[in-house]
């Protein structure tokens, strides 16, 4: 998470607040909101100050920061740190629900924890409520946000009341849709805009449950997979291009296509060289260029079963000429760079970069600049 | 390479009769539960139930025969994706999609007649020597009256399917257009309130076409469909007329639909006739000079036409088949010379193989879709289920007659589909239940009917098998040398579009 460091209003605890600067506030200001202004000097915070004063409770101020008009932020009152939870101008936006999850990838981002984290989801909705400008699409994140079960669906159907506009990204593994009962509770009269985006790493149970290191996680995952089409929900399925997938990708994808046509699209990512996927880097750590024929053959199958596809976290570089057409700029603004190799590059713009902890870790490939097309 | 041993050229547990033909190859066998086929000396195909399939080597064969090998990984994983062998994991989930590919294969059966066959008259100009329905012009009492059609047009909607292609068949309907006008205008009027998505074609020598009659078209979306067997030589020995300008007459309503219509307002298939035997690239290239996008190389039955003309027209299966691989060669050949032209017969194949979503050719559908999802409301004014149930009629066996097109009272069922479909259930069908290609055929009854006077015959008598099996037999040797363009080529000609047309 993006953080900035900053010096607040003393006695200001922890909770949402909207950034706004003072001469806006007269405009926005909704009583049951919290807002924080960003000031220079004593003489604006002594302006925040009187208002306070006279009654504005909900308001505190911040001194040499970096937030933004329109960032949700989170003050840690321990330390002169906020936490930007939520930042108006950022292409990705996610919320962030649990750390639990019920199973335990091997490439996992976010490896998951055991302990009581619902706290996450009050600061969830704390955020939905202080988001001023409701975002085209938002992403909701883990963990497993289905094991919150009526919990998520409160998140939902907030998002829904707050941002009737904005889509939803919801990023689960699905097990949980084969429980009569969180189906129910999660999907019965659900009327937010919900995408459900679902990793599928095998064609067959060993080969799924192997990856995800849980027995029975394949057969749940495709019940939920189809009560979710079932129900007219869109559905992106998540490929993560480690060495057990990529072995059996055509195959995957000969199945994905033959079986779940009706799929939104498949997404195939790159590994975020981060968690879980340090300490099995013997499977996770890979150039892409050397799968270039797999990658190919996967591509080619889906296009035949007319399943739309795209590549994500992949440099422009890592992928041959005919697939980058189909690369997306995937990875979250606060996560994304570029190498040093990258400048002068012709694609530069239109392609993903890299994962910020790249350096500490490897690339997809070795990034070569691609020069122009003559 | 490695033969897979004789001793396991067990037979599926009934045993097929001995005298299952010579025509076939190969043998169907069960193995670790899989129907194997070999569909080619030493190639092998497994086929499930759902319609999968993996091929086989004569190596991997051994391997599977071996109870006591646990499979590779690979192996083993691809065969349980493929519904080939079932894991002992399997839960709720395979169990979901084996149901949902059930449903999306039969997806196009379900919901009632979508296909509308009105057969105005049986009036023809053409006097084609393999035609067994039409009659000459000005012959009386090969007309529909005009009660009976416009209880057909209402009938029509009796279907609960959303979509409703009507087409026209004769003889040649344009010989009588009002009639064709008058259903169109009262179907197109009752579907102001129905909703339905409507589809007319017309199937005509189009030698009766005019300005007119393409404006009406035109406004209505009505497509045309003719017939070109191929060059202007072999065009005009088929199908004789007076003057003997069957070809260049059909080219001139081509051409003007083609004006006032559009350019993909007219399609053409072609019947092969034993002249055509010799000539299956001159026929391919007639369809692409005409800049037809695609071209249906059909067979006549044997038994399809007046017996006394069976000895100088027909042909045997081994012969057509031999005909049609080489006109699907010459497809093809076009095709990687960037001319898209699409062969139906091979689509249908390809999409039984390869899609999902079953395309609804009437004739492998299993139960039957005749009386089911398609119909025939016929010029003498009863009830058909098929073309071909019409056509023997004419031929003296109307007892697959459904009803009157005007019944007092009818039956929401009636017995001939009852028949029809009890013996075309592929699970019971002698000869069928036991095939390698069961998930993809199944028998026709109307054309046992027509062959043999009986729908309830052993499926290896039925030429309809004999073709079948080669058609899936030779596809697959296809399958299994394609190149990646062209396996492109059989996806993309596989997939459900526009092969719902009547054939």
């Amino acid at each position: 998470m993006r953080q900035s460091p900053g010096n607040f209003r003393p006695e200001t605890s922890r909770k949402a607040f909207r950034a706004v600067p003072l001469a806006e506030l007269p405009s926005l200001w909704e009583p049951e909101l919290n807002y924080i202004i960003p000031v220079k000097d004593n003489s604006d915070i002594a302006r925040v100050e009187a208002l306070i004063e006279k009654g504005l409770t909900n308001l505190s101020w911040i001194t040499g920061s970096d937030i933004e008009q329109g960032d949700v932020i989170f003050p840690r009152p321990d330390r002169n740190v906020v936490d930007i939870s939520y930042r108006e101008s950022d292409l990705h936006h996610t919320l962030f629900l649990t750390n639990r999850c019920n199973s335990n990838c091997l490439m996992c981002s976010q490896p998951p924890t055991k302990h009581d984290d619902g706290w996450l989801v009050d600061e969830a909705l704390d955020i939905v409520r202080h988001i001023g400008r409701s975002p085209s699409s938002i992403g909701i994140t883990g963990g497993e946000p289905l094991l919150l079960g009526s919990r998520l669906r409160q998140v939902l159907d907030h998002i829904e009341e707050v941002h009737p506009t904005t889509r939803i990204d919801l990023l689960t593994n699905g097990r949980l849709l084969s429980d009569a009962t969180v189906a129910s509770t999660v999907l019965d009269g659900l009327s937010a805009q919900v995408a459900w985006l679902i990793p599928l790493y095998g064609h067959a149970h060993m080969l799924h449950d192997f990856v995800v290191q849980a027995p029975g996680a394949y057969e749940q995952t495709l019940e939920g997979i189809l009560r979710l089409q079932d129900r007219g929900f869109p559905i992106q399925l998540r490929i993560v291009l480690i060495e057990p997938v990529l072995e059996w990708l055509e195959d995957l994808c000969d199945f994905v296509g033959k079986n779940l046509p009706f799929v939104r699209e498949v997404a195939l990512m790159a590994c975020e060289p981060v968690g879980f996927a340090l300490a099995n880097n013997d499977i996770c750590r890979l150039d892409l260029n050397d799968w270039q024929v797999q990658l190919s053959r996967a591509s080619r199958k889906l296009a035949r079963y007319g399943v739309r596809h795209l590549f994500m976290n992949t440099p422009l570089c890592a992928l041959p000429p005919e697939l980058r057409p189909l690369a997306q700029r995937s990875i979250s603004d606060w996560k994304q760079v570029y190498s040093d190799e990258c400048t002068g590059c012709a694609f530069r713009e239109s392609c993903s970069g890299l994962f910020a902890w790249h350096a500490r870790a490897w690339a997809p490939t070795k990034i070569t600049r691609i020069e122009e097309l003559a | 390479m490695t033969t897979f041993p004789v001793t396991f050229h067990v037979p599926a547990k009934s045993a097929e009769p001995a005298n299952a033909s010579s025509s076939m190859e190969g043998f169907d066998f069960i193995i670790r539960g899989m129907t194997v086929r070999q569909f080619s000396p030493g190639k092998y195909v497994a086929v499930a139930k759902s319609g999968d399939w993996e091929l086989l080597s004569g190596e991997t064969l051994n391997l599977l025969a071996d109870s006591t090998i646990t499979l590779p990984t690979e192996l083993s994983a691809r065969l349980i994706s493929k519904f080939l062998i079932t894991s002992p994991f399997e839960g709720n989930g395979t169990a979901l999609l084996r149901k949902a590919r059930s449903t999306a294969k039969h997806a196009t059966v379900r919901l009632g007649p979508s296909l509308h066959i009105i057969v105005p008259t049986l009036q023809c100009a053409h006097s084609c020597q393999y035609c067994q329905v039409s009659r000459a012009l000005g012959s009386e009492g090969h007309t529909m009256n005009i009660d009976d059609l416009d209880a057909a047009c209402d009938q029509v909607f009796e279907s609960s399917a959303q979509t409703l292609t009507v087409e026209f068949q004769g003889g040649d309907p344009l010989l009588r257009f009002d009639l064709v006008k008058r259903a169109v205008l009262r179907i197109v009027n009752r579907n102001q309130r129905e909703r339905r998505t409507l589809r007319f074609v017309i199937a005509s020598t189009l030698h009766q076409l005019t300005l007119e009659i393409c404006e009406f078209c035109r406004e209505h979306g009505i497509y045309l469909s003719t017939s070109i067997d191929g060059p202007p030589w072999l065009h005009n020995r088929n199908r004789p007329t007076k003057e003997r300008d069957a070809y260049e007459r059909t080219l001139d309503g081509i051409r003007m639909a083609r004006e006032v219509m559009g350019p993909d307002s007219v399609s053409a298939l072609m019947t092969t006739t034993r002249l055509s035997l010799a000539h299956p690239h001159e026929i391919v290239d007639e369809y692409v000079q005409l800049g037809f996008h695609e071209i249906f190389v059909r067979p006549l039955s044997s038994y399809g036409f007046a017996k006394r003309n069976q000895a100088r027209l027909g042909y045997s299966v081994g012969e057509f088949q031999s005909f049609y691989e080489a006109a699907l060669d010459r497809v093809l050949w076009w095709n990687a010379r960037g001319v898209p032209i699409r062969e139906v017969y091979a689509s249908i194949i390809c999409n039984k193989i390869l899609s999902t979503f079953d395309a609804g050719y009437v004739d492998l559908q299993s139960p039957t879709g005749a009386g089911s999802s398609v119909i025939v409301y016929n010029y003498d004014g009863y009830v058909y289920p098929s073309d071909e149930a019409r056509m023997l009629a004419e031929t003296g066996d109307d007892s697959l007659r459904m009803r009157a097109i005007r019944e007092n009272e009818r039956e929401s069922f009636p017995k001939v589909v009852e028949s029809l479909r009890q013996a075309s259930e592929p699970d019971t069908a002698e000869g069928c239940r036991t095939c390698a290609y069961h998930a993809y055929c199944g028998p026709n009854p109307v054309d046992a009917q027509a062959q043999h006077g009986s729908m309830n015959v052993h499926a290896h008598d039925t030429e309809h098998c004999a073709r079948h099996l080669s058609m899936f037999d030779n596809m697959f040797k296809r399958l299994a040398n394609a190149p990646e363009y062209l396996l492109d080529v059989y996806c993309a000609w596989g997939k459900p579009v526009g092969t719902g047309t009547a054939l």
